[in-house]
């Protein structure tokens, strides 16, 4: 077969684009750490969240040093905690589910946006490093008050932080 | 092949379309921008990101 040199150079070109779209990807999922979000939440019986240890009182949870567990109920219209409140410098898990319609659960302007499934439970790590605040919204359409959906998310600034919601 | 009004004739590899070549090789260079731009300026750098 009789290719022409320049096609050549453009097959090779594409090729040379197409491993270094894959490996962008590949760095992006091993150096940087970016996971999807998958089903590793696992299932609850939406009807039943009152039962469940982590959902029947919405709230943030301190489980390490600088790390929070976040349990949020996303329900028509409202996200429960809210405001979500933790200190900077902390990874924080939020555990994400619905009693009622399929929900989102977008953290405005950042990446950390996942579907929230009655049944299941959304699993999302982010690091929060900053302090500011955030807005949390609903982006899928659930209902008559959707456009109301909306929570918070406070980063504060560690000296000041207390842990307000949790009487212990 | 060859008729009246042939000016020149060219084997395969004398025909050199380097206009064709020059906008692909424009067209790769903007991908290519795009692409970095995209993952690492607007995707990497959309901060919170997912991590587990
Ligand atoms: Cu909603």
């Amino acid at each position: 077969m009789n290719i022409h040199n320049y096609e050549k150079l453009w097959l090779v070109l594409a090729m040379v684009m197409i491993i270094g779209f894959i490996s962008t990807v590949v760095y992006g999922a091993t150096a940087v750490g970016i996971e999807m979000v998958n089903d590793e939440g696992g299932t609850i019986d939406s009807t039943a969240l009152e039962e469940d240890d982590r959902f029947a009182e919405p709230r943030v949870e301190r489980v390490g040093d600088n790390e929070y567990e976040a349990y949020v109920v996303a329900r028509q219209f409202i996200f429960e905690p809210d405001p979500i409140e933790i200190p900077a410098n902390s990874t924080l898990t939020f555990y994400v589910t619905s009693p009622d319609v399929i929900h989102g659960f977008e953290v405005v302007g950042t990446n950390a946006n996942a579907m929230v499934i009655p049944g299941e439970v959304t699993e999302l790590t982010v690091e929060l490093n900053e302090p500011g605040e955030y807005g949390i919204l609903c982006n899928e359409y659930c209902g008559g008050g959707h456009h109301t959906m909306e929570g918070k998310l406070i980063v504060q600034p560690e000296d000041e932080f207390e842990q307000g919601g949790n009487d212990e | 092949m060859s008729g009246e009004n042939t000016v020149r004739e060219i084997g395969h590899d004398e025909f050199d379309p380097y206009g064709t070549l020059a906008l692909i090789l424009i067209y790769f260079a903007i991908l290519s921008v795009m692409w970095v731009f995209m993952y690492f300026v607007e995707f990497l750098g959309n901060d919170l990101t997912v991590l587990a």
